[in-house]
């Protein structure tokens, strides 16, 4: 087996890990926080890479600055959606059904929506630095790829550094762990949720930017990134952050190796195989912690 | 007692009268399009009763029942293609169908069943994920190019009778089954684990074995199903026999008619195919989904426990 080659795929790996940390990372809290599993988190993700190509395309706006326009809009409408869609349905009899029902018919809207604004081609992101190469020794590391994994990394502690840092993040925190306690504290578990909601949303908007970097995507491309959302809840454990920064970087890893050593359409395969073993052996996530 | 007795007689006599007039139905002569859509009815009410079985009555919610539809629409393809079946014994391959799933379905029910909530909902739907791929990703299956099927030498009002009945029956096998169930110790044990597991536990129940047979019979039929959805088509793909769009619509249909009643899923199936295909005729495909998706956010918002529930409750409003 080559060394190069390796380590080559395990860098691939990390990269690609951290894009698909940053995607989970929100969808892992709505699920800790609210109870609700948000089908459309992926299809809200693509239609952040489909706003940045858009703004790449008509102004030029690369595609990391484009956040600047894309994630506030992003929390807003979230924040709308969460009022009319998400509200009335946390008080159901089977909270989790019923967001999975009412949010796979977001995701639907979403994809149809998309699929009539941008076609069903497929899309890339291409940029100024789209070809271009780092070479360190006998290794390299595309720019695009570096990008999305900065920008991950930054996203992921972002996240984490609210939650342990401000009042808010630390309300969000209590309302997870401690519902009834966390309201008699005085804490608004409505306006909580809906923030949870909005920073979740934003983040898979900036989280689809990073697959945009790494993938070509069309209105589809959804479905498949809510597998590797699961992915990283389940291997991370519901509503953990570092959990789900970690677990997507695992699963980077073995998707970058594997993609090393097997077919393409093989990979997901396995991927989406090992979900199925961890789910049954251990539910609960790999890691202990919490948020 | 006697008011009950009464009560299903004449439950008795009007299903009867319903299902003597749907069989005819075919042979009067109505355009092709007709028995179409009421095929694809039946097909939606065989999956959503089925679903009922085990997460109407059990409370464990499949979202991947998709996968079992699809798995049986591939045995009967393979089994007319491998053995070069003549039209009968296709249609009648759609009972070995339905035992593969049912089979896969006891092997992924073993270790699936133990998981509860929304890891049980979870790992369904990403096993029918599984399968998909896997599907595609298998020449000898047809790979991403699909299955074509050899139709009959017929013509198409004939073909399209012919199914129609055949799905017919597999309907009546499934509601009565579910009625059977709903009045049965089975059922009350299904119903005991919904209610809270430890506790049937505890009643001598043995909730393993009741989930597993629950969720073979609930593969079953939909295999079958899909055996004889995949030779009305007689074109096969990955696509069209896995669509998640069905795992969520069978839910959503038992959920919408009302889950852990027999009839609920039946209601659910034939007013939600209907929309969907007046919504698919009139309209484009795109805004047709895009109001389908937010048929789905409605039901759930404004009927969270159903239609049933939801008049009964509007009835008790309007008297109380």
């Amino acid at each position: 087996m080559n060394t190069v080659l390796v380590i080559q795929s395990l860098i691939s790996g990390i990269m690609m890990g951290s894009v698909y940390a940053l995607l989970g990372v929100g969808f892992s809290l709505t699920w800790g926080v609210m109870k609700v599993i948000h089908i459309s988190h992926a299809a809200f993700g693509l239609l952040g890479a489909f706003l940045a190509y858009t703004l790449l395309k008509a102004w030029g706006l690369d595609p990391i600055l484009s956040l600047g326009v894309s994630v506030p809009l992003l929390f807003i409408l979230a924040c709308v959606i969460y009022r009319f869609l998400i509200a009335p349905i946390t008080k159901a009899k089977e909270v989790i059904v019923a967001s999975m029902i009412v949010t796979f018919g977001i995701a639907i809207i979403l994809e149809n929506v998309m699929l009539l604004i941008w076609s069903p081609d497929p899309r890339l992101l291409t940029t100024s630095y789209t070809s271009k190469v780092l070479i360190l020794g006998p290794l390299y590391f595309q720019y695009p790829r570096l990008a999305g994994f900065l920008m991950s990394a930054v996203g992921v502690l972002v996240i984490h550094l609210f939650l342990k840092k401000t009042y808010t993040g630390k309300a969000v925190r209590a309302a997870w762990q401690q519902r009834e306690a966390a309201q008699l504290y005085g804490v608004n578990l409505k306006r909580i949720s809906m923030i949870t909601f909005g920073l979740a949303v934003a983040s898979a908007g900036a989280g689809g930017v990073g697959m945009a970097f790494l993938y070509s995507f069309e209105p589809h491309a959804h479905n498949i990134w809510l597998i590797y959302l699961f992915l990283v809840v389940i291997v991370g454990g519901v509503g953990n952050v570092i959990g789900a920064a970690l677990a997507g970087l695992i699963i980077g890893v073995i998707t970058g190796l594997s993609l090393a050593f097997l077919p393409y359409q093989w990979v997901n395969l396995l991927t989406f195989g090992l979900l199925m073993v961890i789910l049954v052996i251990r539910p609960q996530g790999l890691f202990k912690g919490e948020v | 007692m006697d008011s009950i007795g009464k009560k299903s007689t004449g439950f008795l006599v009007v299903g009867l009268i319903l299902v003597a007039a749907l069989a005819v139905f075919p042979w009067l002569g109505p355009p092709v399009y007709f028995i179409s859509l009421l095929f694809t009815v039946f097909l939606y009410v065989v999956l959503a009763s089925s679903w009922n079985l085990i997460g109407g009555f059990a409370g464990y919610l499949s979202f991947g029942h998709v996968a079992f539809f699809g798995i049986g629409a591939y045995a009967t393809g393979m089994m007319m293609k491998g053995l070069g079946l003549s039209p009968f014994w296709t249609i009648l391959s759609s009972v070995p169908a339905g035992i593969i799933a049912a089979l896969v379905a006891v092997i992924i029910g073993y270790p699936c069943l133990r998981l509860r909530g929304p890891y049980f909902a979870v790992i369904t739907f990403c096993f029918a994920f599984v399968v998909d791929l896997g599907v595609k990703n298998l020449d000898i299956l047809g790979g991403p190019e699909g299955l074509w099927l050899k139709s009959m030498d017929l013509p198409i009002h004939m073909i399209r009778s012919i199914m129609f009945e055949v799905m017919l029956v597999i309907m009546i096998l499934t509601i009565l089954l579910g009625v059977w169930i709903s009045k049965s110790r089975f059922g009350a044990g299904l119903m005991a684990i919904k209610e809270d597991e430890e506790v049937a536990q505890t009643m001598a129940i043995n909730a393993p074995k009741l989930k597993i047979q629950a969720f073979a019979l609930s593969a079953f039929f939909p295999g079958m199903a899909g055996g004889i959805y995949a030779y009305y088509l007689t074109y096969i793909h990955p696509d069209i026999v896995f669509d998640v769009m069905i795992s969520i619509l069978i839910v959503l249909m038992a959920l919408f008619g009302g889950g852990g009643t027999w009839l609920g899923p039946i209601i659910g199936a034939v007013v939600l195919t209907l929309v969907n295909e007046g919504l698919s005729t009139f309209v484009k495909a795109e805004l047709a989904r895009i109001i389908y998706g937010g048929l789905f956010i409605g039901v759930i918002i404004f009927m969270p426990n159903g239609i049933m529930e939801f008049f009964k409750r509007g009835h008790r409003e309007e008297t109380g």
